[in-house]
């Protein structure tokens, strides 16, 4: 569960493991590197765009920035 | 079944060094000798973490009024619950705005009443502009959510995008545009506060314009006026669904206003569990589901939209609580919500706010 302000959201899956990553230390492309050598089923490119667009979704709610 | 609610509302004390005109605080304030002490806070926060609560609001009058303030947010926090402190800022030191944060505090939210500091100072009925900006400065060196909020009505619309950008200036991650909404002191205040439609329909543009520049900087939430609406908001979610306020002296409250609805009893946190009160209290099951509706709601395809909008304006304006929003195009009483509007235009007609203008004083001393 994700609380901000006057809302929560649930997050479960790869969105979870995303925001699990977000430690105010690595950097978003950190992150998508990350992912990319853990999830070697996926295609890089995916990956790198799926990460990007749940940041963007959250960066909206202004839940994350980078 | 009956949902867990997700926010406490925690009015920890109707003192306050402001006297908004606006202010949504019952016009019967709480005196300081009824305060809930800080183990009952405690014990409400506690409760509320069990039954599944999400946030606390800590607001008021003004929440820095107390004393235990640090040991409150820091009661909360140890639950898990994401303290939101709702506060004019005045009087908040360094030394304790660092200390409210070390305790947990997630978020600040500041209330402006104006980009001018004179009309600031004016709708507070307090020199209180220069003290907020000074404290805006101070959140941002912390790491905790920041919202700024500003009331808007017939008196500041006009110039709606220069307060915008005042806004945008502090820095917030957030923006909460509230229109006035007309319960307490706003509805003794009315006439002098009630914009005219041409005011409404520039400030949904204006506002439109500044979601879409400050996308992914800043975050706009904006509540909008329901006297120009064509249907009621879904007030709170739903009576009993989603909310529980708890007032200075501990009683449970549906809502800001609820206290103004004849006949109510409110159950207290001194004598009952939250959880007693939000499943068995005669107040909140008045009006949850849709047993007491009247029409048009009853038969009404959009009563599990806005189940009827607001059952306190509901009381106001039309005298009957379980009567559809008198702000509903569709309800009999809706000629009342349409005066009221159509009586802000005509300038010859315009109130003169200085003659009439009632501040919210405070709460007073036994």
């Amino acid at each position: 569960m994700v609380l901000f302000p006057e809302g929560a959201i649930r997050v479960e899956g790869s969105g979870l493991h995303i925001l699990q990553l977000c430690d105010g230390n690595r950097t978003a492309r950190e992150i998508i590197a990350e992912l990319q050598a853990n999830y070697s089923m996926a295609s890089p490119e995916k990956i790198h765009a799926d990460v990007v667009r749940f940041l963007e979704q959250l960066r909206e709610k202004r839940i994350v920035d980078f | 079944m009956l949902p867990n609610p997700l926010a406490l509302i925690a009015e920890i004390t109707h003192r306050c060094p402001l006297h908004c005109v606006y202010c949504s605080n019952p016009l019967q304030m709480a005196g300081p000798e009824t305060e809930l002490e800080t183990a009952e806070w405690v014990r409400v926060f506690e409760q509320a973490a069990e039954m599944g609560v999400l946030h606390v609001h800590l607001t008021g009058g003004e929440p820095l009024a107390r004393a235990d303030l640090v040991e409150l947010v820091s009661s909360a926090n140890r639950k898990e619950l994401y303290t939101n402190l709702i506060t004019s800022g005045i009087g908040l030191k360094p030394e304790r705005l660092k200390a409210l944060v070390d305790a947990g505090l997630d978020h600040l939210q500041l209330s402006f009443q104006d980009s001018r500091e004179e009309a600031a100072n004016w709708i507070a009925g307090t020199k209180a502009h220069a003290h907020k900006v000074e404290l805006a400065r101070m959140v941002r060196e912390h790491r905790i959510a920041f919202t700024v909020n500003l009331v808007v009505h017939r008196q500041n619309l006009d110039h709606l995008e220069e307060m915008l950008e005042f806004l945008e200036s502090l820095h917030p991650d957030r923006m909460e545009i509230a229109h006035t909404q007309y319960y307490g002191w706003a509805l003794k205040n009315r006439a002098s506060l009630m914009p005219t439609r041409a005011q409404v329909e520039q400030a949904v543009s204006v506002i439109a314009a500044a979601e879409a520049r400050l996308r992914g900087k800043i975050r706009i939430d904006s509540v909008v006026p329901d006297y120009y609406a064509q249907y009621p908001k879904a007030c709170m979610g739903g009576w009993g669904q989603k909310l529980m306020l708890i007032d200075p002296a501990g009683r449970a409250l549906p809502c800001h206003a609820a206290d103004v609805i004849p006949g109510l009893h409110f159950d207290n946190v001194r004598d009952n569990s939250l959880k007693e009160i939000w499943r068995d209290s005669e107040a909140f099951n008045r009006f949850r589901g849709e047993e007491w509706m009247q029409e048009p709601c009853r038969s009404c395809e959009r009563r599990s939209v806005d189940f009827g909008g607001c059952r306190c304006q509901a009381l106001l304006i039309a005298g009957d609580a379980a009567a559809t929003d008198p702000a509903c195009s569709l309800s009999p009483q809706h000629e009342l919500v349409e005066l009221a509007t159509r009586q802000s235009e005509g300038s010859e007609e315009h109130p003169d706010p200085l003659k009439l203008w009632m501040y919210r004083p405070n709460p007073i001393h036994p």
